[in-house]
């Protein structure tokens, strides 16, 4: 009820408690990587300042492995399971975890399902996520509202695409999964590398429409990597970071004084950002020395160049000294004390998807349908397989009838169904689930008879949990019970079904058909229930190991005087996972 | 041999001057050349220099309506040994159209008229004396960096050169590239963590100049690298240009570094030269047209946010979307489109002193008739190549863990289960129906499994593609080497597999028997493995590999004599055709006979005469006795011959038949076309693009 009322007071400002925005503000703050006894602990970031304003767009810059995500991370509180955070984190000057609703975050990858178009993507957020008071039209507004803001209308009913089908360009896919996330409005948003990948004009596009945002009251903070000249231009605040420390902090446009007057000043035919990084870039260092080692600068380039006698480590050092007795270091210290202190600002509450369960569930249901439907590998290219696969067996086993053969013709037709044909379901699935099939084909009862089966293991755990031994003994039961068949050598008595059943294929009639139905479909809730579960618990547990860990390694390491050393550390975010799925673009369905 | 090298050298000379319009001349190739360089260690004797001219250049491509569209326009330009050329545009400008034309690698549905002439010469580009580096690195991620490339150098180099010389080729090659610090990595693959993104292109890059071509044509060599490792790759792009190579890159959107290191620029807009000439004046031709740079940005983030045509589109849809708020701007680019902004550059350049230049040039250097590269491509003999090939594919699988291991695990856990569910199965009356159960069950199921190793192989097939557009090696090198590389693998998992499951179940005894078992076994397994390399051959998206290896397993399976009885299957398609063409169907043929031929087993009750396992085989699974097992087993060697044949067949019809057919369907439509509108099309002889096919055979002469 709180949170209905809550609600519409909103809607009647929509941006009601907004009017001072969201400050965010970062003190001492340091995260590590421990390392129990093995080899020192790294510090992916050491010590760093910040504030962040409503209505302006900051970068958080640096060299691949500078701790750009790392900062972003601990700022929006998704740092993962093996790392430690100490310094403060405030959010309108209060230290509190950020719910979902209050910051968004948008990855580097986007995850969107590619047979919806744009506006179906954004409408079906709109009511998983919005209140289920809004009405209709509300709810209509705020998602034409965020296609006109993220410049979406041109391609709105264009499908998204994916493996098979051409949809729309990168550009757009970012655009719209930063639609995504400011459907609910929230203050903060944060963005890990949203130009990664895109050409000129669309990270433009992308960056601009960001500034907008910002303009409109919001705190936007976004990672970037190499953006161009005209991208860079955009932003107000720079955080460049190199090595896990602070290089600058500050305006944008400042940046270039602070080079400047650090005795490295920007080049006049050369983009600022570029010059900032070929500044910290440690790896130009190694370039250099390999050059060297190769023998390979022939015509030694301008030797006015400062780099080229002066190690790029040093240069580090020398402005994150700099850095550290500037003014803006002052200044930025100096806000952030103010910015902890002011206790006048509520920090927003609100609390992850203000929709109805029952909605969510027919959105989610609606949403997993129309997808269904439209791409063809996901249940249309099985109903043809199965189809093709059901008239060849039709027609070899065409009208199988009554004579001594049929009886072993009969059971091997249920069980090649009930087999392969189940097994044809995990068509694209990588081989070792087919393995385990093979295992429980095998218990089935069809190879081996069921009371020929070995006791220990094979018949009482696994035939039991084996679904397609309940499969066939019901379809057998289904079958023959009641029929006849001719014998083996004329002039015996015809043999009855229940006789087969009993005898030839080592069946119990003890239960019915139906039993063996049921039995089935208990085994499939049951599947169901443990994908459930497994992923519940991969969600609630393991926050707990993690601040059981975090808390161990505290204790552990002040315990420690010896972790002082920084080495460098690559970034781990940035390793590209081939999963075997991924060679040919094709993601599964679960993402 | 020195003496020898250097005769041919002189006498080469000799005739390049004296008759300047000859045939193609008994030259050295490029890399001989070098070789016999470093060793005489004398200054350059003959000219094997590439220089490079264009003129005139037009590609018309075939859409699939009939439509005919303009990618590149009247284009003139030339590339000199010791630049570095990189072609700037916005995507879609046709910078790799114009890379694929000057390479002659444009699809078949691309038609080209213009000249482009090499060393003065219409002949074709060979392409020994050409490398082309595509973008994305098809390596073995097995392998380490200093193995990649030995095994390519002993792949090409000729078998006389002696070893002492290789390894100092390809430790010059890996100390060219920078490569010496990571030498010894491996490269990395989806589980294994290798070299860097930077590093991998270096590789393919030292790949390509391991043969020590004089031109090298490069496709985004920088594309997702970091600006750090962008630097490297240019700069030693850079150093090899300065050996005197010719090099030509397209780049999309260098950094401030990367494009000072540009000698010269070719900007392109839609298809048509914005600018071309030394990269430094580009910022002055630029300033002259009355786009001056801004300080402090990027020259080639200028150049491209003028010629950029999608920026209008952009700022299009934000004025639409009433968000831009319009913070003063002084830039001149804001106030004009860049439609205009390209059309002015293009009208200025035409009329400018470097197109004037450019055109000179290309007179003067066309006129110099050079000498004839000679192709290079492959010089290691066929026997070397499967040699290398076979060792290579060898120690791929070896340390891949999902090849060839993974299964092994698996194939004996699954054997071991199989073992124990038919433990000593006996001869009693139920037996009957067990052995023939347990039968099928390891010539279907357990063979079904080898589809495992699919999407390994679809990784090996990518390098193969791309090595064999290279001309590195044919596709009967790679049939053999792979079938001899993969034979220890399936040998050790049927052996171990077929023996467990053998003597667990105990079925016939005998060594004959057991031999036959487990020979029965490879077969069929081979024969899968066969069967997706044909399927791999066809589709190459691995996932519809595997549902296609799957359903065409099944209905095999099901006509295998098992699932419905030899004689009760129908005639028509399924008795006919299908069960003779299922390996399954041999398979238990042969195993049917091998474990009941000669077994007695009771019947139903002990009162009654006990079956002998002839009437078995003749009366419950209608078993064609007549027939030998061998017979039978070596009917599924044959078909393995056959699947690897299919495979070979596939391949060539790929890169033979197909580009042929898309070029032919392309010109009938443009006739008719062009028949309708009455419009003329390039008579000259260089109308029909040169496809795959001419490369491949070039290759293999």
């Amino acid at each position: 009820m709180e949170i209905e009322a809550d609600t519409t007071e909103r809607e009647v400002q929509p941006y009601a408690g907004f009017d001072r925005g969201t400050f965010l503000a970062w003190e001492d703050l340091r995260v590590i990587i421990p390392n129990f006894g093995k080899g020192p602990t790294k510090r992916l970031l050491n010590g760093l300042n910040g504030y962040a304003e409503p209505g302006r767009i900051m970068a958080i810059m640096g060299p691949s492995g500078s701790g750009k995500s790392t900062l972003l991370d601990s700022l929006a509180g998704r740092l993962s399971k093996n790392v430690v955070m100490t310094g403060n984190v405030l959010l309108n000057g209060k230290k509190k975890g950020l719910g979902y609703g209050v910051v968004a975050y948008v990855t580097q990858e986007d995850v969107l399902l590619g047979t919806l178009t744009v506006k179906e993507t954004i409408s079906y957020s709109a009511h998983l996520r919005l209140p289920t008071s809004m009405s209709k039209e509300e709810v209509d507004s705020i998602i034409n509202g965020t296609i006109i803001e993220m410049g979406l209308q041109d391609c709105a009913d264009r499908l998204i695409g994916n493996w098979h089908l051409r949809g729309i360009s990168g550009g757009e896919k970012k655009r719209l999964s930063i639609a995504l996330e400011i459907l609910t409005r929230p203050r903060l948003l944060f963005l890990d590398e949203p130009t990664s990948g895109l050409d000129s004009a669309s990270a433009f596009f992308v960056v601009q429409t960001l500034r907008n945002v910002a303009r409109d009251g919001r705190t936007v903070i976004s990672s970037i990597h190499q953006p161009s000249s005209e991208v860079f231009a955009l932003f107000d605040d720079l955080f460049l970071l190199s090595g896990g420390e602070t290089v600058y902090f500050g305006e944008t446009k400042s940046a270039i004084e602070f080079f400047a007057e650090a005795g490295f000043p920007c080049p006049r035919k050369r983009n600022p950002s570029d010059h900032f990084l070929r500044c910290v870039n440690s790896d130009f260092d190694i370039v250099t020395a390999t050059l060297k080692g190769s023998q390979r600068i022939h015509d030694a380039p301008n030797s006015l160049d400062p780099f080229l006698n002066l190690a790029t480590a040093e240069i580090k050092a020398m402005l994150v000294e700099k850095y550290r007795r500037s003014t803006y270091y002052k200044r930025a210290k100096n806000r952030v004390r103010e910015l902890s202190i002011d206790e006048g600002l509520q920090p927003p509450t609100q609390h992850g998807s203000q929709a109805s369960w029952c909605k969510q569930l027919w959105t989610l249901t609606k949403r997993s349908f129309v997808n269904m439907c439209r791409d063809v590998g996901y249940y249309w290219l099985r109903i043809i397989i199965y189809i093709i696969v059901s008239i060849c067996v039709g027609t070899i086993y065409f009208d199988v009838g009554y004579s001594y053969t049929s009886i072993l013709a009969r059971g091997a037709c249920g069980a090649f169904i009930s087999g392969f044909m189940t097994f044809m379901s995990i068509g694209g699935f990588p081989s070792f689930i087919e393995e385990m099939k093979g295992i429980m084909m095998m218990t089935s009862g069809f190879f081996r008879l069921l009371s020929d089966l070995p006791k220990p293991v094979w018949r009482y755990p696994i035939s039991y949990i084996s679904y397609g031994s309940w499969a066939i003994q019901g379809s057998y039961k289904n079958d023959l019970l009641g029929l006849e068949f001719e014998p083996l050598l004329p002039g015996d008595p015809k043999l009855t079904g229940e006789y087969i059943i009993t005898h030839m294929l080592g069946i119990e009639l003890n239960h019915s058909k139906w039993l063996d139905l049921a039995a089935l479909i208990v085994i499939l809730i049951c599947y169901r229930l443990l994908f459930f579960t497994v992923l519940k618990f991969k969600e609630r547990a393991s926050p707990l190991f993690q601040t059981l860990y975090a808390k161990r390694t505290i204790q552990q390491l002040e315990k420690r005087p010896s972790f002082r050393k920084m080495p460098s550390f690559p970034s781990q975010r940035h390793q590209p996972l081939h999963s075997l799925s991924s060679q040919d673009g094709l993601d599964s369905p679960l993402n | 041999m020195r003496s020898n090298s250097e005769a041919t050298h002189v006498g080469m000379e000799i005739e390049a001057t004296t008759r300047p319009s000859g045939a193609t001349l008994p030259g050295l190739s490029p890399l001989s050349e070098t070789l016999w360089r470093e060793k005489a260690n004398t200054e350059i004797i003959g000219d094997v220099s590439a220089r490079l001219t264009w003129k005139d250049l037009t590609v018309m491509v075939t859409l699939s309506n009939g439509e005919t569209q303009n990618v590149l326009e009247g284009l003139t330009g030339y590339a000199e040994p010791g630049t570095f050329t990189a072609l700037m545009g916005p995507s879609g400008s046709g910078k790799s159209t114009l890379l694929d034309a000057l390479s002659s690698r444009l699809a078949a549905n691309a038609f080209l008229s213009g000249t482009i002439l090499l060393n003065g010469r219409k002949a074709k580009l060979s392409f020994g004396t050409a490398a082309y580096v595509t973008q994305d690195d098809n390596l073995i991620g097995t392998l380490t960096v200093r193995e990649t490339i030995s095994y390519s150098a002993r792949l090409r180099l000729p078998d006389k050169m002696p070893r002492a010389d290789k390894r100092a080729l390809v430790e010059s090659t890996i100390v060219a590239m920078g490569l010496q610090d990571c030498a010894d990595t491996v490269i990395g693959n989806w589980h294994l963590r290798g070299i860097s993104g930077g590093e991998k292109r270096r590789v393919s890059i030292a790949l390509e100049i391991l043969m020590r071509p004089r031109l090298l044509f490069l496709d985004e060599p920088t594309s997702g690298l970091d600006s750090a490792s962008a630097f490297f790759v240019t700069q030693t792009l850079r150093a090899l240009a300065r050996d005197g190579r010719t090099v030509i890159a397209s780049i999309h959107q260098p950094s401030s570094e990367v494009f000072e290191l540009f000698d010269r620029l070719y900007l392109l807009s839609s298809g048509k030269t914005v600018y071309f000439g030394q990269a430094s004046e580009a910022y002055e031709f630029f300033a002259q047209a009355g786009f001056p740079c801004p300080a402090l940005r990027n020259p080639s983030d200028h150049f491209l946010r003028c010629i950029n045509s999608d920026f209008d589109k952009v700022k299009a849809t934000l004025k639409g979307s009433m968000k831009l708020r319009f913070e003063g701007s002084d830039d001149p680019l804001d106030r004009i489109t860049t439609a205009e902004v390209i059309r002015t550059l293009i009208d200025f350049y035409r009329t400018s002193q470097h197109s004037y230049a450019a055109r000179q040039k290309v007179d003067d250097i066309s006129k110099v008739k050079g000498t004839v590269l000679e192709a290079g491509g492959s010089e290691a003999s066929f026997l070397m190549q499967s040699y290398t090939l076979t060792k290579r594919s060898f120690i791929n699988m070896s340390r891949d863990f999902g090849y060839y291991w993974l299964r092994l695990v698996i194939y004996i856990v699954v054997t071991i289960c199989i073992g124990t569910i038919y433990l000593n199965v006996g001869t009693g009356y139920n037996s009957i129906l067990a052995r023939g159960s347990c039968a099928s069950f390891v010539f279907g199921f357990v063979t079904f499994m080898s589809i495992g190793g699919f999407p390994s192989f679809v990784e090996d097939m990518k390098v193969f593609q791309r090595e064999r557009l290279n001309g590195h090696y044919g596709v009967t090198a790679f049939v053999i080497s792979n079938t001899l590389s993969a034979m220890p693998f399936l040998i050790l998992i049927t052996f171990l597999s077929g023996t467990i499951c053998y003597f667990m179940v105990r079925l016939h005894p005998g060594f004959w028997h057991y031999v036959f078992f487990v020979l029965c076994l490879y077969a069929s397994v081979t024969v899968v493995e066969s069967l997706m390399m044909a399927i791999a051959s066809i589709v190459p998206n691995f996932l519809m590999g595997i549902i296609i290896g799957a359903g065409i397993q099944g209905i095999f399976m099901l006509v295998s004599g098992y699932f419905r009885l030899p004689h009760d299957i129908p005639k028509p398609v399924w008795r006919y055709p299908m069960s003779y063409i299922s390996f399954h169907f041999w398979a238990l043929q042969g195993q049917y006979q091998n474990d009941l031929r000669g077994l007695i087993f009771d019947n139903e009750t002990p009162d009654l005469p006990k079956i002998p396992g002839e009437y078995i085989l003749e009366n419950v699974f209608q078993i064609d006795v007549q027939r030998s097992k061998w017979i039978d087993l070596s009917v599924i060697f044959s078909m393995i011959v056959i699947y690897r044949i299919i495979f070979f067949i596939m391949i060539k019809i790929n890169e033979d038949v197909t580009p042929w057919v898309r070029g032919y369907i392309a010109r009938r439509r443009m006739q008719q076309k062009s028949g309708a509108q009455n419009t003329t099309i390039a008579p000259d002889v260089l109308t029909q693009s040169p496809s795959l096919r001419t490369y491949v055979s070039t290759q293999t002469k």
